[in-house]
């Protein structure tokens, strides 16, 4: 691939990106959030149209047109959301799409079975039965049976998005050990981890995406020095400003405590307590835990064990009513599935927390609403300025606002910000994090989740940094910087 | 009254004699409700215009004004209720299934007796108790609405059968009689048609101007944002159904007046009928928009095309070909307004 | 799920009402009539001495309709009649597949007699057939099987007479009124016998040159779009001189509809023998003067005919020895004249 170049609106995913991937060699592909990867990964399946750039497979240029058009080539992709029928068979799974026919007849039943024992032997693990529904299998199983589909394919290349994000130590060996038989084999790998031991592991190459372009391509992936990789991932080109911090922390009682709260599965214990007018970052990769333990302490999923203190006052577990009454308020990770109507004005999705403040007797005033849902987007100058506009029509940026007005609003004293930059263009990012601090030098505390480090550490007054469902470090943001977290959060030790 | 309607094509919905508070408030509403109402308004002048120039002396005259509006009356008060359910992103399939276990149970020997409260207590409690069990289920027990209520629908037609053992009961409280003939007409306006009315301002009101109307809009449109918003999408779910069941209720109560019985035959289809007029009407399927004025035209128009042809004598068959047509038609409209209004 | 006080307490009193709406509720299902209005008291046709004892299967469509409730009750009350009789009567199905299985499980419980009312003829001709191989008898009751040899006597009602009787009736009344116009309501329109009905209607009309009919909607055999159809066609009638209705079930809607719109310049005539229709002829207040029997009691015939097929025994009132092969009943005019004698067959 060569200078590949991809545009969503408002955003330039990937700018003029170059891939070179050779027969039987594991390649991996790093970098931070929103560095592309997940773009160019599409591109290569043929999921997205480049904009621009060639493809060349094999000697010849082609256009991969579809994603049938990539499998036809030989290209498969194993994406990190599973993309299985959990209704289905495995051997169902493992052919869907190009069944078995005979005579125009689908063959069900022995021969699609048989053919995929064979495929889940190869990939060392023939307990997995071809028959049984892939929704009762577990998260790692369903990895093998996505992988078997991938290889019942005349394959040359596959494409893995963080494989061993949900699988345990030996789980994670056998990944390996098929990724070292598929290579034997002549077929191509482009990996995709987070984890540097991973990759000095299996990797033969590395390729570092940031900000949409390639920094360094074919690195060798054994002898780089991790300090060179996190330097190449991390340095930027687009600084954002930051508003400056107050000078001295403020002094005052915790408004939320946070007390050995844990869910089974997703995170350890925490502890956290958050002040008036902080900011509290918590730092981690996909997967750590982070967005979990906001939704848990907003009750929206409810806890194994711990508790959340508001102003001294216990929070009913999982109840996002109490919560909310006791003045918690999220702007959720995925705004426009769970934060917001699509269908509705600025106005009704601003008002839709606070409805009963205008309730006169169940009679809505929908005067009041107008006005006071108006002088909250005005006092976050929200775009525009028209409390009639569709929320749909509205950027990422002013979308993101209009959550925010809708907790100014409800008068909310604890703001759970949960990836409050996804989706929003660099431009209206430095407005956004103006707005959060401002928020915080009013009054309100902040806790904030973001899977961009810079992000977090500008913004935020304390951090912790969370590693697979733990919190391994808290510090105050002034004393941590980029390496260090990113040191933390992929080795999950304090080295370097 | 009897001139032929050449003005027709571009006249009004029904003409101006209307019963006054029946009709006077819809047009207007209509109007500035959005333009899928507009496009079904002029669905229903064209109607009225086929109407008018195929039987100009049967068609538009008082008589059939009353008699269109007080056969809309049962089924748009079914309506009005599975708008609420619709906009919530339900949907209930138990309607008719419920209106008529209602007329049933309200129309026993033993309900008889207690008179003309009796069966309108009866009608309206055994309409409710449904919408309880439907709500319950869905909000509290987790069921999907489709099969929640395609469950009360089985079983609300078997106990209506049960009840009647398959004969008719027929009423002999007077005074609920007495409500369906002309002689209780007030101004020309059959209390059905009142009720009806009264019902369909009432749910604009609060579908537009209530707390609970907004509420409902937002489970709709996105019931987990609604959810973390700090609604409590459980209970609004649960009072939903409750006033589709309470809808029921009243309808089934109007239909015992209208026809004199309880069958266990009633009802028969109304969930389709319903869903129809509503979607027709612009009410997404998906939810998150609902509009009461345009349900309340989509049954209008249902019944106005059945009228138009049963006036000019036409066959079962082609009654309903012609609905199948319109429903499509209508939707088709719809699509295109609201595409050149919207972009 | 109520989480503050008032909540719950507002929850509590609904609670309460409910439950006591329900307590009086349920009490309100009872349709215990003060007096039961079913069927015949008459004599039974064959002989009436008991002899060997006979087991009868009765399989019939579910019974939610007055007329097939009818039906069920005649066949029941009629057995009960007969010391030597046991009837093996299982539970209603409009379903064909679930109507085949209850007639299967009868022939496997080796019944001597089979009353089969299908829901659909033409479907449960196979099993008709099966019965009959398996040394069973069957009588087909109302709707016919496809083939003779799936039964060994059929007995049912006429509907192409209900109609020719109806139009019989009515231009006798109109004979000497010149222009005159009748309108028809008719049942549901996807129905054979509905068509049946309107042919033996309109074929006795051309008997009357003077009568002309001027319209005919379908109805659904409910009282609900009884009354539905009935308006439309008041409005659409501003005059006419009699109408004919298919079914006295959808008749009450259509009075109701007559009543509501002010009518009575016409008469009527129903169809199938409601209690109701039976008493508004007998009161004679109203437009409706005459009903066509379909009548129900042939139900009780076909357990006499079963009986006599288990005892071998023929029909008194034949000198044949065996019964015969198809039984086809008079639709008799029910008018206020002849009401009494058949006011006890009347269902409701």
């Amino acid at each position: 691939m060569s200078g590949i170049t991809k545009s969503f609106p408002g955003v330039r995913a990937l700018d003029g990106v170059d891939l070179d991937v050779q027969a039987g060699e594991v390649h991996c592909l790093l970098g931070q959030n929103g560095a592309g990867k997940s773009t160019l990964i599409k591109v290569l399946a043929g999921a997205h149209q480049p904009d621009d750039g060639r493809i060349t497979w094999r000697g010849e240029d082609v256009a991969l047109k579809s994603p049938i058009a990539a499998m036809r080539l030989g290209i498969a992709t194993i994406y990190q959301e599973l993309d299985l029928v959990e209704g289905l068979s495995v051997a169902e799974n493992v052919f869907l799409g190009h069944e078995p026919t005979a005579a125009g007849f689908v063959v069900r039943g022995r021969g699609a079975r048989r053919s995929a024992s064979a495929l889940l032997r190869r990939l060392g693990h023939p307990e997995i039965d071809p028959g049984r529904r892939v929704g009762g299998l577990s998260a790692a199983q369903q990895q093998i049976v996505s992988m078997a589909r991938a290889l019942s394919h005349d394959v040359r290349l596959i494409v893995m998005d963080e494989p061993s994000a949900a699988l345990d130590p030996d789980e994670t060996d056998n990944l390996f050990r098929i990724v070292a038989d598929l290579t034997a084999a002549g077929v191509a790998v482009v990996y995709i981890s987070h984890r540097l031991e991973e990759i000095r592991r299996i990797g033969d190459r590395v390729t570092v995406l940031k900000d949409g372009r390639a920094v360094a391509g074919g690195l060798p992936a054994k002898d780089t020095p991790t300090r060179d990789i996190v330097a190449m991932m991390t340095g930027r080109n687009v600084e954002y400003v930051f508003p400056d911090r107050p000078a001295s922390p403020p002094d005052t009682a915790p408004v939320l405590r946070v007390e050995g709260l844990s869910r089974e599965g997703e995170f350890a214990p925490v502890d956290l307590e958050l002040r008036p007018g902080e900011i509290l970052g918590l730092a981690g990769l996909v997967g750590s835990g982070r967005s979990e333990i906001l939704e848990t302490v907003y009750g929206a999923r409810k806890p194994t064990t711990g508790r959340v203190i508001v102003d001294g006052r216990t929070l009913k577990p999982g109840s996002v009513r109490s919560a909310v009454r006791a003045g918690l308020g999220l702007a959720p990770e995925e705004r426009k599935a769970q934060g917001l109507l699509m269908l509705e004005s600025v106005t009704r999705n601003v008002s839709v927390s606070s409805l009963s403040r205008f309730s006169r007797g169940g009679w809505l005033d929908r005067g009041a609403e107008r006005r006071d849902a108006r002088r909250a987007t005005r006092e976050l100058s929200l775009r525009p300025d028209n409390p009639d506009a569709r929320i749909r029509t509205l950027s990422g940026g002013n979308q993101q606002k209009a959550v925010l007005a809708r907790w100014l609003l409800r008068g909310c004293r604890v703001l759970l910000l949960d990836e409050p930059t996804r989706g929003v263009d660099v431009g209206a990012r430095a407005e956004l994090y103006a707005v959060i601090r401002r928020l915080a030098d009013d009054g309100l505390a902040v806790l904030l989740v973001s899977s961009e480090v810079p992000e977090v550490l500008g913004l935020a007054d304390r951090v912790l940094v969370l590693r697979e469902g733990r919190v391994v470090h808290t510090a105050p943001a002034g004393e941590l910087d980029e390496h260090r977290v990113l040191d933390l959060v992929m080795e999950g030790s304090p080295s370097s | 009254m009897t001139q032929p309607a050449s003005e027709a094509p571009q006249a009004p919905p029904p003409p101006a004699v209307t019963p006054p508070a029946a009709k006077a408030a819809r047009p207007a509403l209509g109007l500035r409700a959005d333009v899928r109402n507009l496009s079904l308004l002029g669905v229903l002048a064209v109607l009225v215009a086929v109407g008018g120039i195929t039987k100009p002396e049967t068609f538009l005259d008082t008589s059939n004004l009353q008699l269109v509006l007080t056969q809309a009356s049962v089924i748009g008060v079914v309506t009005v209720g599975m708008t609420f359910v619709i906009t919530s992103g339900g949907i209930d399939l138990s309607v008719g299934a419920i209106v008529a276990l209602a007329s049933v149970w309200a129309t026993t020997l033993a309900t008889q007796e207690y008179g003309f409260a009796g069966i309108l207590f009866t009608a309206v409690v055994v309409g409710v108790g449904c919408g309880l069990v439907n709500g319950l289920l869905i909000a509290y027990g987790g069921m999907v609405p489709f099969i929640a209520t395609l469950a009360m629908l089985a079983s609300a037609r078997g106990l209506a059968l049960q009840i009647t053992d398959g004969k008719t009961q027929i009423v002999t409280v007077q005074p609920v009689l007495d409500l369906g003939v002309p002689d209780s007409y007030l101004l020309g306006v059959p209390p059905l048609v009142l009720v009806f009315a009264v019902v369909t301002v009432l749910g604009w009101l609060l579908l537009n101007r209530t707390t609970f109307g907004r509420r409902t809009v937002a489970v709709g449109g996105n019931a987990e944002a609604a959810r973390l918003a700090g609604i409590d999408v459980r209970r609004q779910r649960l009072y939903l159904y409750l006033l589709s069941g309470l809808c029921c209720g009243i309808a089934a109560f109007l239909l015992i007046v209208l026809s004199g019985s309880g069958q266990n035959t009633n009802g028969n289809l109304y969930e389709l009928d319903a869903i129809a007029a509503a979607i027709i009407g612009g009410t997404l399927l998906s939810g998150g928009r609902g509009t009461i004025v345009g349900s309340v035209l989509g049954v209008l128009v249902f019944t106005t095309i059945t009228n138009i042809f049963a006036l000019n004598n036409l066959e079962s068959a082609v009654q309903q070909i012609a609905k199948g047509a319109i429903i499509v038609a209508a939707v088709l409209v719809q699509r295109s307004t609201l595409r050149n209004g919207e972009t | 799920m109520p989480e503050i006080p008032a909540t719950s307490r507002r929850g509590l009193l609904f609670g309460t009402a409910a439950v006591s709406a329900g307590a009086l509720l349920t009490a309100c299902t009872s349709n215990e009539p003060k007096s039961a209005g079913t069927a015949t008291g008459n004599a039974p046709a064959a002989d009436d001495k008991p002899g060997k004892p006979v087991t009868i299967g009765f399989a019939g469509p579910q019974a939610d309709h007055g007329w097939l409730a009818a039906i069920n009750a005649n066949a029941k009350q009629r057995a009960g009649k007969y010391s030597d009789v046991t009837l093996e009567i299982t539970e209603g199905s409009n379903d064909t597949a679930a109507q085949i299985g209850q007639i299967q499980t009868l022939i496997n419980k080796k019944v001597d007699v089979l009353v089969i009312l299908p829901a659909d003829g033409k479907a449960l001709t196979q099993v008709g057939l099966q019965a009959m191989k398996a040394g069973i008898p069957v009588v087909n009751l109302d709707r016919i099987f496809a083939s003779p040899q799936a039964y060994r006597c059929w007995i049912g009602g006429d509907n192409y007479g209900m109609g020719l009787n109806a139009g019989r009736f009515i231009g006798e009344q109109l004979k000497d009124k010149p222009n005159a116009k009748v309108i028809e309501l008719a049942g549901m329109d996807n129905l054979e016998l509905t068509k049946q009905r309107t042919q033996g209607f309109d074929d006795a009309l051309k008997n009357y040159p003077n009568i002309r009919k001027v319209a005919r909607q379908a109805a659904e055999f409910t009282v609900e779009s009884g009354q539905a159809k009935m308006a439309q066609l008041l409005q659409a009638q501003k005059q006419f001189d009699a109408l004919w209705n298919h079914d006295d079930d959808q008749g009450v809607g259509a009075l109701r509809a007559i009543q509501q719109a002010g009518r009575d310049d016409f008469l009527m005539v129903g169809g199938a023998g409601a209690k109701s229709a039976m008493d508004a002829i007998k009161a004679d207040n109203g437009v409706l003067k005459a009903t066509v029997l379909y009548p129900p009691t042939m139900a009780a015939s076909a357990i006499d005919l079963a009986r006599a097929l288990g005892q071998g025994k023929g029909i008194g009132g034949m000198a044949e020895l065996e019964i015969p092969a198809s039984v086809t009943l008079y639709s008799a005019v029910v008018t206020k004249d002849n009401v009494d004698q058949y006011l006890p067959t009347g269902f409701s």
